[in-house]
Parts: structure tokens; C-alpha cells; sequence
């Protein structure tokens, strides 16, 4: 293939992990899936009734994996019957949200049910406009995933199969969105009245943020919020990790000769050596600017 | 901490062993069923895999249900992956090597590897959970019969390797099912519907029926799209197994939310939250 041929297909598959990301970060805000899930699902239990939506499935890259492997499964049955792939991926992207749909309210609904003792209540409102949100960001992030398959098999030449492209694609996001967006909602989102770096006291687990602004606080709020950072810091790591993985290949393409292939993996480690030193220089910037955080006396004596 | 189940055993109306029966017998019949009654009555008998592939499913969630409710919290999901990681690759090398008994071989040997692991999990890694190792057995022997019956409901069969009968070339779950790669769907659909109903159950009011109702309602998704593969497998006939599916999931979801109902504190259209009064 023409190398600006395969820059462009790589382009427009970072852009669309771009996207991706993001959708997927703010669509597990929503449901308070993955590593915050623990707080939300506390909560009840330390005397802190909440309107947060509980959307459990098992951490985000299986739910993920999911929703891509559904939407790859259904796209590629239509692509066999001579669907246009266009219309293939729209409609297994359709199907994955709905499954979506019922995998976020058995657990709201379920969670809720199983903290009686604690009288957490089932707010119907919370679902009737929590899920459909929920549905349309999973309809995203599985279209944009399937475009990023499709491109890699049908122009970059993948040997994969479109089903388990998507599903380690799925898993790939699930991974970054959890690494990556879920600090921006658990730390700061969940514990916002706590001091900023404080940590988190054990005595304050469960006791989350539960006003909101103006009423009371649910998880479209907390989508809001990290719609802000959270979710495109998101995207653009999925993003780098779907360009800057395919950018080595297919400047350095090793079905073209062994050394290139070499040349490639010199490439990565070139990469992942020059993200180590930028992360290690954000980090010590962070600290000579913000310095280290001031403990209270008593603490200190304790 | 609570959250992760009641920290004990867990309390159930509906014996294990009735389970185990109904996951192993009802699996297996069906799945047999399935292969048999597809040659002598037409491809769109192929439905019957996927309800025993439901009999698997609902056996492994209670599984889940008992060993979790020891409180693994976050581990609910691990142990489900876990599992059926093991059906899979006890899968495989059962239809590849049995033929005709080929499920059962499957079966047997994901029951083994379970019996492994499990004593693995609790002897040197210590877990001290006392159903670990009877858990972990019957969650991999579960996850094995999901697989075959999801595959042999998408292949029509659960012979692996293409046969010639008559002259004419019948593809096994290699070609239709591995190679297009619709294992994938299997293995995370199967593993979500058999982690899933106590992970979506999670806390300390958890019952029994409820669980198993939303893992009826999973199986029956499982079996939609199982059926929309096998619209396109030439042995397999995709019409009923969705119509099927779709009944199922109905009636479970249904029935998943009378208990919702039942066992909620109160389901409320709008509102706000409960006073400090009413907390104490």
C-alpha cells in the first residue's frame, strides 16, 4: 500500500479512537461504572442515600469488550449476507447499545434492591434519563471502535477477524478509559469536599458527594464535570495509543523486509523511552510547582 | 467490608445440587438434542443448543452467586473470566478430540482443570474460601456447557473439524465458529451472563431468585445474538432461536423486576433523598 495512503487510513482511525475514548470515559461517568463504582456501591451502607446511577458490569473493559464484540458479531453476519459495511457497522453498533441498555439497568436496578437494610432507594426518574445517555455514548464508543477494526482489516490488512478485532479493541478501551478517566471522576468528582490531595481517609469512604450545583447530584452531573478533562484526556490517550501503535508499522512496514520490521520495534521502544522522560518531567514539574502536600499536626504526631 | 456480599455462606432456596442437575443434565440433553434433532428435523432445531448453553449459564451464576457471596467483591468478575477461560480451552480440545462425545469430554475436562485451579487458589495462594475448589469446578464445568451450546446453536453441530457426508461437506465449529471469529462473542457473552446476576445483584439484601431470573435474562440475549450468527451458518437456522431468545429475555426481565419490586425499599417515580429520620 501507498505509505500516504496508509498515513491517511491511520489518521482517520486516531481520530475516531479520539472520539472513542472519550464517549466510552463519560459514558462509564455516567453509570458510575469501574473503580469509583466501589464508593457508589458504599455509600448506602455508611448512611449516604444517593440518586448516582449504579451501573456494574463487571469493570469497564469486559462491558466494553462486549458492546465490540456484539456490535463486530452482528456486523459481520450483515457483511456476509452483502451489506454495505457502512450500514453493517451502524446496525451492529445499534444492536451492542441495546444490549448495553439492559446490562446498565439490571445492576441499578438489582444493587439498589440489595441495599434494602441500608434504604437505598430505586428512583425510576434516575433510569428513564440516566440509560438512554448511557445508550447513546456506548453507540459511539462501539461505532467508532468497529470503524477502527473495519479500517485496520479491510485497508491495512489485518489477518484478524472483525469479531475479535473488536473485542480486544473493546478491552484495549475499557483498560485506558478505567486508567485514565476514572481518576478524574472518583478522586475529584466523588470527593470534592475534601481537600484537594488529602487522600482518602478511611473514615470518609462512602461519605461521596450527593449535592449537587442546584439539587441533588446524579450521574449526568458527573458526566458534566468530567466532559471538561476527564473524557478527552481520555480520548486522546486512546488516541495516541491507536496512532502511535500503528504509525511504527506503517512507516517501518515489516511485510516489506525483516530490517524494517527491526526498525519498527527500535521505533516503539524510541517512543515509549521519550513518554517515560515526559511523563517523569510532568511529574517533577507538578511537584516543585504544587509542592508536597502539608499535613495537619495531629496527624503527624499520630 | 459488607459491600463485596454477606461474608458467609450464602443463603439459597433452591439447593446447589438441584442446580448442578438441572446446569449438567438440562445442558447436555439439550445440546445433544440439539445435534440430533438438526439432522432429522431441519437446521432450525439448532435453538435447543442455546437453551442448554441457558441451563449452563444459570448454573454458573449461582455458582458465582455461592463462592462470591464469601465476599471476592471485585473478584466477581475475575472468577467468571477466569472460568470461562477454562471452558474454553476445555472446549476445544473436547470437541477437537471427542466427536460424538465431545460435550461430555468437555465437560469432564473443564471440570478438572476447575478442580486444579481451584485447589491452586485455596491452598497456595491461600484464599481459605471453603466451597473454593467445589466453586470453581462446577463455574468452569458451567462455562464449558455455554460454549458448546452457544457454538453448536450458531454451527448447527458441535463436531469440530468439516465432515463429508454424502458427498457433501459439512463445516464443523472450526470454520463457522472459530474462524470467522464469533468465538469472541461467545467467550465475553458467556462470561458476562455467568458473572454478571450476582455482580448486578451485589449487597447484602441479595436473594436467591432474583439472581437467577436476571441470569435467565442474560442467556436469553446470549441467545439472540446467537441467533442472528447462525442466520448465516448453513446448518443452523437463526428465526427461531431469536424468536426464542427474545421470549426468554422477555419473561426473565419480567420476572427479574416483580423481584426488584418485591425486594427494594421503595421505588420511587422522582424525589428526594431519604430523610435523616428515616435513615435511623
Amino acid at each position: 500500500m501507498e505509505p500516504l495512503t496508509g498515513m491517511g487510513v491511520l489518521a482517520l482511525m486516531g481520530a475516531a479512537a479520539t472520539i472513542a475514548g472519550a464517549s466510552e470515559d463519560l459514558e462509564s461517568d455516567v453509570g458510575s461504572q469501574s473503580n469509583p463504582n466501589s464508593q457508589v456501591q458504599l455509600a448506602p451502607q455508611m448512611m449516604y442515600p444517593h440518586r448516582i446511577y449504579n451501573k456494574a458490569i463487571s469493570g469497564e473493559p469486559p462491558s466494553n469488550a462486549l458492546i465490540c464484540a456484539i456490535g463486530g458479531t452482528v456486523a459481520t453476519v450483515l457483511m456476509v449476507t452483502g451489506a454495505a459495511a457502512i450500514l453493517a457497522l451502524i446496525v451492529g453498533s445499534f444492536v451492542a447499545m441495546l444490549v448495553h441498555g439492559t446490562y446498565s439497568v439490571t445492576p441499578y436496578i438489582g444493587r439498589s434492591a440489595s441495599q434494602k437494610r441500608f434504604k437505598q432507594p430505586i428512583y425510576l426518574d434516575i433510569i428513564r434519563s440516566h440509560t438512554p445517555v448511557i445508550m447513546g455514548f456506548a453507540f459511539i464508543t462501539t461505532f467508532c471502535i468497529l470503524v477502527i477494526s473495519y479500517l485496520m482489516i479491510s485497508a491495512l490488512g489485518h489477518p484478524f477477524p472483525l469479531p475479535l478485532l473488536a473485542f480486544i479493541w473493546g478491552i484495549a478501551i475499557g483498560a485506558i478509559g478505567s486508567s485514565t478517566g476514572d481518576v478524574h471522576y472518583g478522586a475529584e468528582r466523588e470527593f470534592q469536599n475534601f481537600e484537594f490531595g488529602s487522600g482518602l481517609n478511611a473514615a470518609n469512604s462512602g461519605n461521596i458527594v450527593r449535592k449537587a450545583e442546584s439539587g441533588i447530584r446524579n450521574g449526568i452531573d458527573n458526566s458534566w464535570f468530567c466532559a471538561k478533562f476527564g473524557g478527552p484526556a481520555t480520548g486522546l490517550a486512546f488516541g495516541m495509543v491507536v496512532f502511535l501503535s500503528g504509525w511504527i508499522t506503517v512507516v517501518f512496514d515489516p511485510s516489506i523486509s525483516d530490517t524494517l520490521g527491526w526498525e519498527a520495534i527500535i521505533a516503539g521502544v524510541v517512543i515509549v523511552l521519550i513518554l517515560i522522560a515526559f511523563n517523569r518531567k510532568i511529574e517533577v514539574d507538578a511537584r516543585k510547582r504544587y509542592g508536597p502536600y502539608k499535613v495537619d499536626d495531629e496527624e503527624v504526631g499520630a | 467490608m459488607s459491600a463485596g456480599g454477606g461474608g458467609g455462606g450464602a443463603h439459597a432456596a433452591i439447593p446447589q445440587n438441584n442446580l448442578i442437575a438441572f446446569g449438567v443434565v438440562g445442558g447436555l440433553v439439550f445440546i445433544y438434542a440439539a445435534y440430533f434433532l438438526v439432522q432429522i428435523a431441519g437446521p432450525y432445531m439448532s435453538f435447543l443448543g442455546a437453551l442448554g448453553a441457558i441451563c449452563g449459564i444459570v448454573w454458573g451464576a449461582s455458582a458465582v452467586r455461592r463462592v462470591a457471596n464469601y465476599g471476592l467483591g471485585t473478584g466477581v468478575p475475575s472468577i467468571g473470566m477466569l472460568a470461562i477461560g477454562i471452558g474454553i480451552i476445555a472446549t476445544i480440545f473436547g470437541l477437537a478430540v471427542g466427536g460424538i462425545i465431545g460435550p461430555i469430554l468437555a465437560v469432564i475436562f473443564a471440570s478438572l482443570i476447575g478442580l486444579v485451579v481451584g485447589f491452586l487458589g485455596n491452598k497456595v495462594l491461600n484464599m481459605g474460601i471453603p466451597i473454593m475448589v467445589q466453586s470453581t469446578t462446577e463455574i468452569a464445568a458451567a462455562g464449558a456447557i455455554t460454549i458448546v451450546g452457544l457454538s453448536t446453536s450458531m454451527a448447527g453441530t458441535f463436531m469440530f473439524f468439516d465432515e463429508v457426508v454424502n458427498g457433501l461437506t459439512v463445516p464443523g465449529v472450526a470454520t463457522t465458529v472459530m474462524e470467522p471469529g464469533y468465538i469472541a462473542v461467545i467467550f465475553i457473552m458467556g462470561a458476562l451472563a455467568i458473572l454478571h446476576p450476582y455482580n448486578a445483584n451485589l449487597g447484602p439484601d441479595e436473594k436467591q431468585d432474583r439472581t437467577l431470573a436476571c441470569a435467565f435474562e442474560k442467556g436469553g440475549i446470549a441467545m439472540i445474538i446467537t441467533g442472528i450468527v447462525a442466520t448465516v451458518t448453513p446448518l443452523a437456522s437463526g428465526t427461531v432461536t431469536i424468536v426464542v431468545g427474545v421470549v426468554i429475555w422477555y419473561v426473565a426481565f419480567s420476572e427479574y423486576y416483580k423481584r426488584v419490586k418485591r425486594d427494594a425499599y421503595m421505588i420511587s417515580g422522582a424525589g428526594l433523598l431519604p430523610s435523616k429520620e428515616e435513615l435511623e
